[in-house]
């Protein structure tokens, strides 16, 4: 919002602050200035308008004046004249629902001259950003501009009969409105008809077929109060948002309507020589009970602000505001709010605490440490091994990286079967980025085809949330990538998943998905539970090399952490170890030939280790292990020793194992 | 030649031959020819019984110095010989230590890692709970109990992603506010950090996905005194030096009053430069005291509790702390940029 420096030198007596030093005393107190730059013999003051969103009477160069007094404690000048509108309303305003149109108030001109504006309006419009049209649409704009009352006027001859009707659109109806644009209606829309139809989308934008034009002699002044969020929706639906919408959608004051009708009249005398007036108001509108008073008492005012303020210092701030005040107790104030607040701005008495702090300004609060006792926090143990996950993969060589919540279908539809397990966005920026990933693979995926264009190799890992409709799942997913081998890789992430949760195992599976390679994937498991996938992508994902990828279920990591370690004595008599190989075919585990050695171990079993293997003719292995046994109470006998390696051969042999002796 | 002159021969050449010698083996040699036990010195002594008494103790006592000596000077030779030895072995061993050490060199966290976590420590250490909330929300958790009813506004500020299911992806931190009154009621000060997002086109100042860190502490009588003291304490952490803040009027439905909060341009101090648009501060981050209706939607009793609240842009404190100009970068998953952290 533009707000010209000299209009309101106009409305504060004696504005004597020059333009910068008053933006920077508006954003101190008031609503943050964006800056001042001159125009003409005038300056402008831009106001942001995010933050004008609660000041309905900021939308004017009135209400901003009334700050401007309050803060230099000057007086505020009126524009407005008290006018009487007597006589009998030439127009009727039937008003469908009080609840989208409290007020809908209206004049009603004859001798019109339709003519450019004097040099002086028009220019006070280009300097706060508004396009001079004609006299008459001039006045209904310079009026928005001071007051924040927005008005319309009509060609009064292009209204059938003399009834203003304020009703919902019909389906089917449509205008063609003032910017020349045609738009479908619907019964969300209040509009303003007549009965042949809609002459203006309500609060927002008037009919072209009623414009004012250059013949046009009598003309209808409408200056009335919408519902906000009437307009609000209206105005979103329609894509179509003016200078009008923008005020009425911050609930502006009902009051207010008259102001405007009794300022525009005096203009138009003005600017329309001859112009009269015909008959009376016509006014419209339900009760407007004044706002019940805010009691504030002023010890909690001292508590909320943290600083003491004497009674009457409360009390001349609010005064200057235009806030009513009256002490109902020993320093309890009951305080009245201006019609212009109350819309929705003011109503409890922390919005009060607002008021006095800006005024007396909040560089007078000193800094105080609160006096509560000392607690120990609740603790984040998620968050905390979220964060010794992230501190182990960074150790291990791997760069954190962060990727967009959000997958393309065709992208969803490379790593998931079922693309109705993904959530959709509805208004999704770029149409195609619409899903909600359900893992992390697919930025993982493309972070290792990015990068492969600049590294020959590299490690990168994600920490974050697979957001599936019945809830959000921490996961831990890294990658590791070589432009030539990739078998260590998958051994390097194996490795650091033990790192991650010790006892952890892997499990090739047959079935694999249709982004891994076929031979290079694996549950990896923890006892039982499976706390994810360990596989190499398949070529066709990644054609310039080899990536390894290790996806966890941190949720599930952390529930299997070990608890806190407890102490075992040390061993007090040796231990004795002999070594064992078996023969086994291409494609035999392992893992699974250790587990079939282990039950035949016997309870002196202390460790088994696999060794290595070695490669015989046909493909055969040999696999060595190493067996360590011992006991608690005493040294083992070679005899014993001798034993259990027997059994465990023994054993082996009938379960059709071949062992190298 | 007297037994005597057959044993100082014997010595000096002995003598002469340990000079010469330059391995261990001939020293070995040297010494079984001389000292050995069919060694020169003992085929002088089996001679002995041929001396008269008085003549043997001399030559007895000669011989043994004789061999005294030689054995002493053999060892010297030995112990010289042996570290010279192992002086050569330690030569040859010589390794270039400025080769690259092998193995795995560290990898490196993501820049808002690192701002989170030491955010997470300050606040911890001053007795905040961190706290989690969902990414998906609900419109009542990102707005209505948030005092942002249907059609406010200020829901235009806030672009949003809907969900086909009528949930969103949350455009701010501040929901978690009432998950954590909710969870724990008061008193209470948390703060929760976590990816919001809002549907804006991207560009180099802007993302439609970034961090943000909400904060919020709830206790009898809190007061904007009290928020003053903590935002200073905090900034003063965060940018290791002493600021200086300031409170304007800033609108935010969550709190009443709201503030936007200043701090004095840390590039030319206070003056007025290109970083701070010569207005000598800068913009960091909304507050205010928690609005009643927001301790009402959490189960508090605003006429018991009072709280304050803020909203820092972790985003944004990274590209400050590290001088980051384009803000697509942090998303870009470039290992050229993420390495440098």
């Amino acid at each position: 919002m533009k707000f010209s420096y000299n209009w309101l030198r106009d409305l504060v007596d004696q504005l004597d602050a020059p333009p910068h030093e008053l933006s920077q005393l508006i954003t101190i107190k008031t609503a943050e200035s964006e800056g001042v730059e001159s125009h003409g013999n005038d300056y402008v003051i831009e106001i942001d308008n995010k933050s004008l969103t609660h000041r309905p009477d900021l939308w004017g160069h009135y209400g901003m004046a009334r700050e401007v007094a309050a803060i230099l404690g000057r007086k505020l000048v009126d524009p407005v004249k008290p006018a009487e509108f007597l006589g009998s309303a030439p127009v009727r305003v039937s008003i469908e629902d009080h609840a989208l149109c409290p007020r809908y108030s209206a004049l009603v001109f004859e001798n019109v001259t339709v003519k450019p504006s004097p040099e002086w309006l028009q220019q006070r419009l280009e300097t706060v950003g508004l396009n001079p049209i004609n006299n008459i649409v001039d006045v209904t704009n310079y009026v928005l501009a001071e007051i924040a009352q927005p008005m319309h006027a009509f060609d009064a001859a292009k209204l059938q009969g003399d009834e203003i009707f304020v009703r919902s659109a019909r389906t089917g109806e449509t205008i063609k409105a003032l910017n020349e644009e045609s738009y479908a209606l619907d019964p969300s829309n209040l509009v303003i008809a007549d009965p042949s139809g809609p002459v203006a989308i309500a609060g927002i934008i008037g009919g072209a077929d009623s414009a004012i034009s250059e013949s046009t002699t009598r003309i209808v002044l409408e200056s009335a109060n919408f519902n906000a969020s009437s307009v609000r929706k209206t105005s979103a639906k329609l894509k179509l948002r003016t200078d009008a919408s923008m005020r009425f959608e911050k609930a502006q004051d009902p009051v207010n309507t008259i102001r405007g009708l009794a300022r525009a009249f005096a203009l138009l005398q003005e600017v329309s020589l001859g112009i009269r007036l015909v008959g009376g108001l016509a006014d419209n509108y339900r009760p407007m009970p004044a706002a019940a008073p805010v009691v504030l008492p002023l010890d909690w005012l001292d508590r909320k602000l943290g600083r003491a303020i004497p009674g009457d210092q409360v009390r001349r701030i609010l005064e200057s505001l235009e806030f009513g005040v009256e002490e109902i107790a020993p320093r309890v104030f009951s305080v009245f709010v201006p019609s212009w607040r109350a819309t929705k701005d003011v109503s409890i008495k922390d919005d009060l605490v607002e008021e006095v702090g800006r005024m007396i300004g909040y560089d007078s609060i000193p800094p105080v440490a609160p006096l509560t006792p000392a607690r120990v926090p609740p603790a984040s143990p998620e968050r905390e091994f979220h964060h010794r996950v992230r501190q182990m993969a960074a150790a291990q060589g791997f760069t954190e990286v962060h990727n967009y919540s959000f997958v393309s279908e065709e992208t969803a539809r490379l790593f998931s079967a079922d693309l109705s397990a993904h959530l959709a966005v509805s208004n999704p920026i770029v149409a195609d980025q619409n899903l909600l990933r359900t893992s992390l693979l697919p930025g993982i995926w493309k972070n290792i085809n990015d990068n492969a264009r600049h590294f020959d190799q590299f490690r990168l890992f994600e920490i974050g949330r697979a957001i599936h409709p019945d809830g959000e799942v921490p996961r831990f997913t890294a990658a590791l990538y070589s432009k030539e081998d990739g078998s260590s890789s998958l051994f390097e992430l194996e490795r650091l998943a033990e790192c991650l949760l010790p006892g952890i195992s892997v499990r090739p599976v047959d079935l694999t998905q249709s982004y891994e390679h076929p031979r290079r994937a694996a549950d990896v498991l923890h006892g039982e539970t499976r706390v994810g996938r360990l596989f190499e992508f398949h070529p066709r994902m990644v054609e310039s090399g080899r990536a390894a990828v290790l996806d966890l279920d941190l949720a599930c990591l952390m529930q299997l952490q070990p608890e806190a370690a407890r102490y075992q004595p040390l061993r007090r008599f040796p231990e004795s170890a002999f070594d064992l190989s078996v023969v086994v075919g291409p494609r035999v585990l392992i893992a699974d030939v250790q587990a079939a050695i282990e039950p035949l171990a016997g309870d002196t079993l202390l460790s088994i280790v696999f060794l290595r293997e070695f490669a015989l003719a046909d493909g055969a292995r040999s696999l060595s292990y190493r067996l360590t046994v011992g006991a608690g109470d005493r040294t083992l006998s070679a005899e014993e020793v001798g034993a259990v390696r027997s059994r465990i051969i023994e054993g082996m042999r009938s379960e059709g194992y071949e062992l190298r002796l | 030649m007297s037994l005597e002159q057959v044993i100082s021969e014997l010595h000096s050449a002995s003598l002469a031959a340990l000079e010469q010698a330059t391995t261990l083996d001939a020293l070995e040699a040297i010494r079984v020819e001389a000292l050995g036990r069919k060694g020169k010195l003992a085929e002088v002594s089996r001679t002995f019984g041929k001396l008269a008494p008085e003549e043997r103790a001399t030559v007895g006592k000669l011989l043994n110095s004789v061999k005294q000596d030689l054995e002493t000077r053999l060892e010297e030779r030995q112990n010289a010989l042996a570290s010279s030895a192992r002086d050569a072995r330690l030569e040859s061993e010589w390794i270039d230590l400025t080769a690259p050490a092998p193995g795995v060199r560290p990898g490196s966290l993501h820049p808002i890692t690192h701002v989170q976590r030491e955010l997470e420590e300050l606040f911890v250490s001053l007795g905040f709970a961190i706290m989690d909330g969902p990414e998906v929300e609900t419109e009542y958790y990102n707005f209505d109990a948030l005092n942002i009813p249907a059609d406010h506004p200020a829901r235009d500020a806030q672009d949003t992603f809907w969900l086909k299911d009528g949930r969103l992806l949350r455009t701010h931190t501040s929901p978690v506010q009432l998950r954590a009154l909710e969870k724990f009621g008061p008193p209470l000060k948390m703060i929760a950090p976590g990816r919001v997002f809002r549907n804006e086109e991207v560009d180099a100042s802007h993302e439609h996905t970034f961090y943000q860190l909400e904060g919020m502490m709830v206790d009898r009588d809190v007061s904007v005194a009290h928020l003053l003291y903590f935002m200073k304490t905090l900034l003063s952490a965060i940018f290791h030096r002493d600021v200086t803040v300031r409170l304007r009027p800033g609108f935010f439905p969550f709190v009443e009053p709201g503030f936007e909060l200043d701090i004095q341009c840390l590039i030319c101090g206070g003056k007025g430069c290109p970083v701070c648009k010569h207005s000598g501060w800068v913009e960091l981050l909304p507050c205010g005291l928690v609005n009643p209706a927001v301790l009402r939607y959490g189960g508090v009793d605003p006429e018991q509790w009072s709280g304050f609240a803020f909203g820092l842009g972790l985003t944004r404190l990274a590209m400050m702390r590290y001088g980051i100009d384009d803000i697509r970068l942090f998303a870009g998953g470039d290992l050229r940029f993420l390495r440098q952290f």
